[in-house]
């Protein structure tokens, strides 16, 4: 108890963490919010197409091409972008850590045949590969998250390997193998909780490089047609980039602060992990 | 990591041109099971070339069609396609482009030339300049220019690449006209030696720029937090203790040892960058193999897509070769692995 | 009455008249000599033999080097290019070529008649519509070098239009008259007998060719050379027609949102001509096999509830024209209106003819799901596509996107007929017989071949229109055919046409002479082309 106190007392003291964190919930408000501000379909064409931002107070941060209103879009979007980093994410640990913690714990030959499958990922460019799964796979919500969380779970699973052949030897695990713990449970209650800052840490950055993925797989035309996410609005807008920069720079802006505020975060709750680095 | 990982059995007089050979050979199945894993990936995709080609002709008859399928050996059943394949590739015989009507060897080694420019040039602008930036925040830890210095590279990482390309290309290329919006060189101006060193320059000033802005705000990060790391150590101490400056500690004792894990960091960036210059040779129209991968996929040149993976496995491989080598040049004490 | 092509191409023997003679009038100056064009490209071609390959992005390369027989002017005209003179019989069923003498290939070799008769060949066996086009063809005579005779064992009207140098190219036959075509080495390296030579291909960046100094028409061309740029990113292509690092681009180079900026631009000029002899339309073809589109009248209900006119203000900014039929009216020889059933903008009545067809709105005021893949040929498709979303959804039916790249789309939509709906482009071409058969024609169908009667779409009527039209040597008879087959097609709806597409071509001003023939810069051999003042882009 004393030590998440402690641990939250020196998170707090970060104020670019904090800073991280106050952007983070504004975007998740932000998403909360999409639907009861803007009840309407993100889609409907309502206005005139390329409206200015300011122009029309009805609209105040512009229309894009079809007329859609960028408000709601960004609104909107911030759900789905959101939710794009988060599923991605989750599917990512869920590979990563299993790999990790299984090559870790169990070393010898099972820590061999995954840590060459690890490094055959880790072989082939992440982003050629994403963009060969969402192809293949036909883009859709699905096959995205699918791709992105393929590409990157390999980071994931080394770091808790690392982690758990340091944690393997330690007094504690070993008192748990003493009262004839399985397997399982080791990992799950002893070493897997005492590793988990680390993965914390990773897991707030990779949030973030999951919905940069995506921009960039709806830049490449490679998004979801039926979910507007930021990147399907930039890639929408980019045709327009010239006459029209606010449509693709508005969703560019709102990923630029989702990232900082994920970052941020990550570094804060890095920091305060590790008290250590920050204060020599 | 990665460095660490083969330097686990210290072996003490292993040769070094015998370390890299003998990491080759382990490589060798490495490529192979890509080999295979993308080859079955690939058919498993929608649509052939002959689609492809067909498709793009606007028009066709079932005789054309069938043409295009029995030249590129597409009416044959897959495992015979992939024993072919696995068969050729034993050869060093990557294969033939349908798309592009050309060996894929030639192909990619036209192309490569191109990438490895912007990708070393991108991640040793980026690696030089994050080591500096990373030395000089940890140096004001918490003061104002380490915040400065966090919060610039932060919004450099947190900018989608293809803004950044595509706002430098109106600012420096349309509105100021300093720099060529894409390409590799002034087509059809065919310089020679220096001139055409400059002209090249010029044309990979921006997308260098896009491409090392997003890395750098890594390499400053990791550099800043390995030396701390680095200062805290006991010998570190020690040096103080004895009564030296501070700059001299910097210099003589922390960076040598705080790049280990940026030297860790460059060798698994390789294959990122690789993949990640696709966006920004898009943004530049960059003759580069990120391109050639994407117009491979989008035109299911199997061939092609296979060659660029493996050629890219080379890469990263060889680049993994290269640091384990810099391990040990950086810190003696570190033998190299068998 | 219909203004025949066959009868004009009959006459066009007459008019010996060089290509010179259909400058516009903005250059009366004196053309300049020497300089470099720069010209935007993407995608790039794969390699350079439009004798086999319609591409027309190839085509934009290649007929700058190999020439056809006739070239087709802005009306339609035929003009001569390889051929001086031609002659068809009155029953249609030979064509006579009487050959421009001294003509040489870029290797130095002579052209003649041979040549001619292995590029029919070619052309009959291997080019994706030259099949069609030279069925009837049973016979080729040389006989002298200058001297090309086609014997037709039934008339084949249509073969009227096809001699053009991006139709029909004539290529060497002592270069690809041995071994296979496409790994032939000139398959990439062209030996033509046009005004520009291959000189180089940097593949994925740029493509040079050089002028041609031995062309046979004296003078001839101006520029030094052309270059082919292939920058895959059309921001970036806009931004470099703007810095001025290229001059030309085909194809609608730039993102029609950018063009009301581009055109701003005093440097730039855009003009939509020389696209009418692909004469493109843009379609929602539906897929009649299952319910309920195989129900004509949820078809007209789609017809009605879709509004083309801001369909094509607010998606094509105006690069269009609602359509009214399956031919667009720039083919104006066959184009009618006269009783061809037109659907107005109307969702009350789509409303009325969907409850009719007994697809009623259900308690969620849905009445059908519909799946739709947008064409992958940019952002415009796939905007069509959400924009048919919005206006379907307004009478009821929910429409669903599914993005693909190129070849899943080939294969669901063609390969698999495993699609609803799909918003796309056909070119009608200046005949019927070879741009509309191919998708109304139930015999047409061809599982697994692209871009023909893919909605499953079968009527005895439909198919007796065109049979009879492809044989027809009587201009009248062949007039009604097509004038039925329109009324039938906009009763039937099998497919809808949305909008005549004006494809831009985006040109520095100081380029001169650059669409000049009905095919624009996929047909014109730029031999009249020139800088009107010294190109800054060009190595000092």
């Amino acid at each position: 108890m004393t030590g998440a106190l402690a641990f939250c007392r020196r998170f707090a003291r970060n104020r670019a963490a904090l800073a991280g964190l106050v952007l983070l919930l504004a975007i998740l408000l932000m998403a909360a919010l999409a639907g009861v501000l803007f009840p309407d379909d993100p889609w409907d064409m309502v206005a005139q197409p390329l409206l200015w931002p300011g122009q029309d107070g009805e609209y105040p941060l512009g229309s894009d091409l079809m007329g859609r209103d960028l408000m709601s879009g960004l609104f909107h979007g911030a759900r789905v972008s959101l939710a794009f980093g988060f599923t991605a994410t989750a599917a990512a640990l869920l590979i990563g850590v299993t790999a990790g913690a299984l090559a870790g714990y169990y070393g010898g030959l099972v820590d061999d045949v995954l840590m060459r499958i690890t490094e055959l990922f880790q072989t082939v460019p992440p982003f050629i590969l994403a963009i060969v799964l969402v192809v293949i796979l036909t883009p859709s919500a699905l096959t995205i998250v699918t791709a992105i969380a393929l590409v990157s779970w390999p980071g994931v699973a080394r770091l808790v390997r690392a982690e758990f052949l340091s944690l393997r030897g330690r007094e504690f695990v070993q008192a748990g193998v003493v009262l004839g713990m399985g397997d399982a449970r080791l990992i799950l209650t002893q070493i897997l909780p005492n590793a988990l800052g680390p993965i914390i840490v990773s897991a707030s950055l990779m949030v973030a490089t999951s919905i940069l993925l995506e921009a960039s797989l709806a830049f490449l035309g490679l998004g979801d047609p039926n979910l507007m996410s930021w990147g399907t609005i930039i890639g929408a807008g980019r045709d327009a980039l010239r006459s029209a920069w606010y449509v693709a720079a508005l969703p560019g802006a709102a990923i630029l602060v989702t990232v900082l505020a994920f970052s941020l975060v990550g570094e804060g709750l890095n920091d305060a992990l590790n008290p250590r680095l920050r204060n020599r | 990591m990665r460095g660490f990982a083969s330097i686990s059995a210290l072996s003490r007089h292993f040769p070094r041109s015998h370390y890299v050979l003998a990491r080759v050979a382990k490589s060798i199945p490495v490529f192979l099971a890509i080999a295979v894993c993308n080859f079955i990936l690939l058919k498993l995709a929608p649509g052939d070339a002959a689609d492809v080609l067909a498709g793009e002709a606007g028009s066709a008859t079932p005789e054309y069609l069938a043409a295009l399928k029995s030249q590129f050996g597409l009416d044959q059943p897959t495992w015979a396609q992939l024993a072919h394949y696995v068969g050729r590739l034993l050869r060093l015989d990557l294969g033939w482009s349908f798309r592009n009507n050309q060996g894929v060897l030639a192909l990619i080694l036209e192309r490569l030339p191109a990438t490895l420019l912007l990708m070393i040039g991108a991640l040793g602008l980026a690696f030089i300049l994050g080591a500096a930036l990373g030395v000089l925040a940890s140096r004001h830890v918490n003061g104002a220019l380490d915040n400065l210095i966090s919060v610039v590279a932060l919004l450099f990482y947190a900018t989608p690449l293809f803004l950044v390309g595509l706002g430098l290309i109106i600012v420096f290329a349309v509105h100021l006209g300093w720099l060529p919006t894409g390409g590799l060189t002034t087509v059809g101006a065919s310089y020679t030696g220096l001139r055409f060193a400059v002209d090249v320059a010029l044309h990979l000033a921006m997308p260098l720029v896009t491409l090392a802005l997003f890395f750098l705000a890594l390499y400053a990060r990791l550099m800043r937090a390995s030396m701390l790391e680095v200062f805290n150590q006991d010998y570190v101490t020690t040096a103080r203790a004895k009564g030296l400056s501070e700059g001299r500690i910097t210099v003589r004792h922390v960076l040598r040892n705080a790049m280990m894990p940026m030297v860790t960091m460059l060798g698994l960036q390789v294959g990122t960058l690789l993949g990640g210059s696709v966006v920004v040779e898009t943004v530049f129209a960059w003759p580069g193999i990120g391109r050639l991968a994407f117009e491979a996929v989008m035109s299911r040149d199997l061939n092609l897509l296979l060659g660029i993976l493996l050629i890219c496995s080379v890469v990263v491989i060889m680049a993994n070769i290269l640091v384990d080598l810099a391990y040990a040049w950086l810190d003696p004490r570190i033998e190299l692995a068998r | 009455m219909p203004r025949s092509l066959t009868r004009r191409f009959l006459v066009g023997a007459a008019v010996v008249a060089g290509l010179g003679l259909a400058l516009p009038a903005s250059a009366q100056d004196a053309p300049i000599r020497g300089g470099t064009l720069t010209a935007l490209l993407h995608p790039e071609p794969p390699y350079l033999l439009s004798a086999v390959d319609p591409t027309l992005q190839m085509a934009v390369v290649t007929t700058k080097m190999y020439e056809g027989l006739l070239s087709y002017d802005l009306d339609m005209k035929p003009r001569p290019l390889l051929a001086e003179s031609w002659k068809v019989a009155p029953d249609g069923l030979s064509y006579v070529f009487k050959l421009r003498q001294g003509v040489k290939w870029h290797d130095g070799r002579p052209f003649t008649a041979d040549d001619v008769a292995f590029s029919l060949g070619v052309w009959k066996a291997r080019h994706a519509r030259g099949r069609q086009s030279y069925a009837r063809v049973t016979g080729v005579e040389t006989p002298d070098p200058h001297t090309v005779i086609l014997r037709l064992s039934e008339p084949a009207p249509q073969m009227a239009t096809v001699f053009s140098s991006y139709e029909s190219p004539i290529i060497p036959k002592h270069v690809f008259g041995t071994g296979d075509l496409l790994s032939n080495p000139a398959a990439s390296a062209p030996v033509g007998t046009g005004p520009f030579r291959f000189k180089e291909w940097k593949r994925g960046d740029n493509l040079i060719l050089e002028r041609n100094p031995d062309y046979w028409d004296t003078g001839k061309p101006y520029l030094d050379r052309v270059v082919f740029r292939f920058i895959a990113d059309a921001s970036s292509r806009a931004a470099a027609l703007e810095a001025g690092e290229a001059q030309i681009g085909a194809l609608t180079p730039v993102p029609l949102s950018e063009m009301a900026r581009l055109t701003a631009n005093p440097n730039l000029v855009a003009t939509t001509s020389g696209y009418d002899y692909m004469a493109p339309v843009l379609l929602l073809q539906l897929n009649v096999r299952n319910k309920p589109l195989s129900d004509r009248k949820v078809r007209q209900a789609i017809a009605y509830a879709i509004n083309r006119d801001t369909l094509t203000k607010t998606v094509w900014f105006g690069y269009g024209k609602p359509a009214t039929g399956p031919i667009p009216s720039v083919v104006k020889a066959w184009y009618t209106t006269d009783g061809v059933p037109a659907y107005p903008h109307d969702p009350k009545k789509a409303e009325a003819l969907l409850d009719e067809a007994g697809y009623k709105r259900g308690p969620d005021g849905k009445r059908f799901k519909m799946q739709t893949d947008p064409f992958p040929g940019g952002a415009e498709f796939t905007r069509t596509a959400e924009f048919i979303k919005q206006q379907l959804g307004r009478v009821g039916i929910e429409v669903e996107l599914r993005t693909s790249d190129f070849p899943s789309y080939v294969r669901n939509i063609f390969g698999e007929y495993n699609f609803e709906s799909t918003p796309m482009y056909n070119g009608a071409f200046p005949d019927p017989s070879a741009g509309l058969q191919r998708i109304y024609w139930s015999k047409a169908a061809q599982k697994g071949v692209p871009f023909v009667n893919a909605t499953g779409y079968a009527d005895p009527a439909m198919d007796h229109h065109f049979e009879d039209a492809q044989t027809q040597n009587d201009p009248k008879k062949r007039w009604q055919d097509f004038a039925d087959m329109q009324r039938q097609a906009m009763t039937d709806l099998p497919v809808i046409p949305l909008m005549e597409m004006r494809f831009v071509t985006l040109a520095n001003r100081r380029v001169v002479n650059h669409t000049i023939t009905a095919d624009g810069l996929i047909g014109t051999n730029f031999a009249n082309v020139y800088l009107a003042t010294p190109n800054p882009a060009a190595p000092k």
